[in-house]
């Protein structure tokens, strides 16, 4: 049995012209949460259209659940809980008519577990959705989602909009969805500590490649930044390859590295810096220097 | 499927409820020219069938712009098709609920005619092979319409649909008064219907939702 829930291979993807997916390679394993990150327009959105198959690609196949997206049948979506960026519900429906008509297309629905957040949410159900809050909207959307005990759920930043308390709420829901069994979570976000707090795996896309695909602890151990001390003038070159980040001040050089290990480390050693620290980076951290306008993408996986 | 439709007909109700007024206001005129009413008769059959069509071809014209527009503008299918329904689903739930639009016009209209030329003859001398015929090219005349109607929606553009399924209404209109309603036009009709939901069908499975 394929265990890869989602599996994207060399997906290509041009807007009018303009390269936004440059070979995407990706694939997330059964009871993975995914993290996907990147800067705004990197193409999240986009990956996740096409997933679902509302976006056709220019090039590559996606598949989910081991169907390719384009050819999913109804009882593979049905399996395929979605909060879409925006939170693009139909508009002119009243709440109750939206539940009715998700309720009646879905293949299966746990009543016991919508009701509980209808419940907490709050939603006025005589309300149009248009006369919804951006936050209403983005809990009815989730509520809807989660109805279904989805296998995969899939999360185009699904707390935007929402207040503080509701995204707890949101990433506890997440947390119990993710308790259960087998259960895989594809997950965009711009607020990394949610990201970091909830993911497993990490992906950041940036200028149309997908820049880190690794564990998130991978990750940290990865990608070390460092600030070394020299005793003259830092050398204009150290040697080392998937430089993320460079700045020198004086005598001191700050410096990211990717896929960091011994043999860097050594030769690092042979310039003989007076003192070398490794500065903590936390996934925000990492986000930031991997995305830095102007620097080349460095893969690290 | 049934819940696609019943979404469709509740969606675009008021098209619904003008093809029932529609029918009724039909059957009334053609309830009063069967009972030899001369001049309800010559109204109907002489100076009215003409704006009577044309409302007929432009209403449902405009059922299936109005269906493809709000789809794509509200981003319905968008939504829809994150839940167990595929797009070809939506489509067919599309076309049934204009089919049904287009048959609430016709079907009681062709009862009406049937059981009053039976009890009362024709108002004017005609076969029923030419009731048939006319029946059978009013209907590929609407749904050839609608089809249009659905081919031109698609789009984020108002101006486009408007005056494209005018136009494109409005030839195939003059087309039927021309030819008649003979073999040919019917034909005519099916190709245009044929091509129409091809191209239907190839710009909604294949576009961005």
């Amino acid at each position: 049995m394929n265990d890869n829930v989602i599996k994207v291979e060399n997906l290509v993807k041009y807007f009018d012209g303009r390269c936004v997916l440059d070979g995407i390679n990706l694939t997330v394993p059964r009871g993975c949460i995914y993290g996907l990150l990147g800067r705004n327009g990197a193409g999240k959105t986009t990956i996740i259209r096409i997933l679902l198959g509302t976006e056709p690609t220019t090039r590559g196949d996606t598949f989910l659940l081991g169907t390719e997206s384009t050819n999913l049948a109804p009882k593979d979506r049905g399996r395929i809980g979605c909060v879409a960026e925006g939170h693009n519900l139909i508009q002119n429906y009243k709440v109750e008519r939206l539940i009715k008509l998700c309720k009646d297309l879905s293949l299966q629905w746990n009543h016991e577990s919508f009701d509980h957040l209808i419940e907490t949410f709050r939603l006025p159900m005589d309300r149009r959705v248009k006369n919804l809050s951006m936050g209403m909207r983005a809990q009815l959307n989730l509520a809807l989602a989660m109805a279904i005990d989805p296998e995969l759920l899939i999360l185009d930043d699904p707390t935007l909009g929402l207040d503080t308390v509701a995204r707890r709420q949101f990433l506890e829901l997440a947390i119990e969805v993710i308790q259960k069994q087998d259960r895989t979570i594809l997950f965009c976000s711009h607020i990394l500590s949610d990201v970091e707090r909830i993911a497993d795996r990490i992906g950041i896309l940036a200028a149309g490649k997908l820049v880190v695909d690794c564990p998130l602890e991978q990750l940290k151990e990865r990608v070390k930044k460092l600030r070394i001390i020299f005793g003259e003038s830092p050398p204009e070159n150290l040697y080392l390859t998937e430089i993320v980040n460079q700045q020198i001040h004086g005598r001191e050089m700050t410096v990211t590295v990717a896929n960091w290990n011994r043999q860097k480390q050594a030769i690092l050693e042979t310039f003989k810096p007076s003192s070398c620290t490794e500065i903590p980076m936390s996934l925000e951290d990492i986000f930031i220097e991997c995305t830095r306008p102007g620097t080349e993408p460095v893969q690290v996986a | 499927m049934l819940t696609l439709i019943r979404r469709e007909i509740r969606d675009h109700i008021v098209y619904f409820i003008a093809a029932v007024v529609f029918s009724a206001i039909l059957i009334a005129f053609l309830t009063a020219a069967m009972y030899n009413l001369d001049w309800v008769g010559s109204v109907v059959f002489e100076a009215l069938s003409v704006p009577i069509l044309i409302i007929l071809v432009l209403g449902f014209s405009a059922m299936g712009v109005t269906q493809m527009y709000l789809d794509r503008n509200r981003r319905i299918s968008a939504f829809l098709s994150a839940l167990p329904v595929t797009r070809s689903r939506i489509l067919t739930a599309r076309i049934i609920a204009g089919l049904l639009a287009i048959l609430i016009v016709l079907v009681p209209l062709t009862i009406t005619a049937i059981v009053m030329g039976r009890l009362t003859g024709p108002p004017i001398p005609i076969s029923s092979g030419h009731i048939a015929d006319i029946l059978t090219t009013v209907f590929l005349m609407t749904f050839a319409c609608y089809c249009l109607g659905l081919l031109t929606g698609w789009t984020a553009n108002k101006i486009a649909p408007t005056f494209g399924a005018l136009g494109l209404n409005l030839v195939l209109v003059s087309l039927v008064f021309v030819k008649g309603f003979g073999p040919n036009i019917k034909f005519l009709l099916v190709l245009v219907i044929v091509a129409c939901l091809i191209r239907t069908w190839h710009k909604f499975m294949s576009t961005s939702l």
